[in-house]
C-alpha cells in the first residue's frame, strides 16, 4: 500500500457563498468523506480558510519574512487536502476523479 | 484556541535526492522543531514528494482530465502541511517564524460549525 495527499483545489471566493449556496456540494461532500474513511481509505484531512486569510511566513536573507497574502496569487488554490492509502498512484487517481467537488492534485507522500 | 494548517513551503530544494551537509542541517533542524512542537501538532500531516511527482485531475465541461504535473508550476511550493492548535493568529505567526526551513503559508481551518 502506498500513501498520497490529495490536494482540494478551489477558485478563489467559493468560500464566500452563502451557507445555503455551499449546502447541496457540502452534503455531496460529507457523504464522499464517510464512505471512503469507512472502507479505510481516506486517513483524515482538512479544510483551509480562503486563500486571502493566509499569512506567508518566508526566510529572506536569513531572516523570517511575515507578508500577508498566500505564498503564490492564483485563481486556483488549495482548498484543503485528504490523505489517502491505496495500493498505487492508479487507485489514487480513480479515488481523486471520484471527489464531487472540483479539481485534484495528487502527491505521494515521503515514507520516513 | 483555534487550529491552523501550516503549509511548509518548498523552494525548489530536492531533500530526497542527494542533499548538502547544509541542506541536511536543516533538514535535521526540521526534525528537531517538531519535537519541540509535538503537544501543539493535533494532525501530523504528512511530507509530500516533489512536485515532478504530481498528477492533476481536471474536471472540465463534464470531462476528467488527468495530466501530469502540478496544478501550478511556481518555484515555491506545498512540501508538506501540518496542523497545530493555537491560541490565535498571532501565535501562529510567532511560531511559524521559528520554522528551520524556507517559508511557511499559515491558514486557519474552517470548523465543522462555519460550513
Amino acid at each position: 500500500m502506498a500513501q498520497y495527499v490529495l490536494l482540494f483545489l478551489e477558485q478563489e471566493g467559493w468560500k464566500d457563498q452563502s451557507k445555503e449556496a455551499k449546502a447541496p456540494a457540502y452534503a455531496t461532500i460529507g457523504k464522499w468523506w464517510e464512505d471512503l474513511s469507512q472502507k479505510g481509505i481516506l486517513k483524515g484531512g482538512g479544510e483551509l480558510q480562503p486563500m486571502r486569510t493566509a499569512t506567508t511566513v518566508r526566510r529572506v536573507n536569513g531572516t523570517m519574512k511575515v507578508t500577508e497574502g498566500p505564498f503564490i496569487e492564483s485563481k486556483e488554490h488549495v482548498g484543503g487536502f485528504g490523505m489517502i492509502e491505496v495500493p498505487d498512484l492508479d487507485a489514487a487517481i480513480r479515488v481523486a476523479k471520484s471527489w464531487p467537488g472540483g479539481n485534484v492534485e495528487v502527491r505521494p507522500i515521503v515514507v520516513h | 484556541m483555534a487550529k491552523y494548517a501550516f503549509l511548509f513551503l518548498d523552494d525548489g530544494v530536492d531533500y530526497q535526492a542527494a542533499p548538502t551537509p547544509e541542506q541536511q542541517k536543516v533538514y535535521a533542524d526540521i526534525f528537531k522543531w517538531f519535537e519541540t512542537n509535538g503537544d501543539k501538532i493535533t494532525d501530523g500531516g504528512a511530507e509530500l514528494q516533489p512536485t515532478r511527482t504530481a498528477t492533476t485531475i481536471r474536471k472540465t465541461t463534464g470531462k476528467t482530465i488527468v495530466v501530469d504535473g502540478p496544478f501550478i508550476e511556481a518555484k515555491e511550493s506545498v512540501g508538506g502541511f501540518s496542523i497545530l492548535e493555537l491560541p490565535n493568529k498571532e501565535a501562529a505567526v510567532a511560531l511559524a517564524k521559528t520554522w528551520p526551513g524556507h517559508g511557511i503559508e499559515i491558514r486557519r481551518i474552517v470548523e465543522e460549525s462555519e460550513r
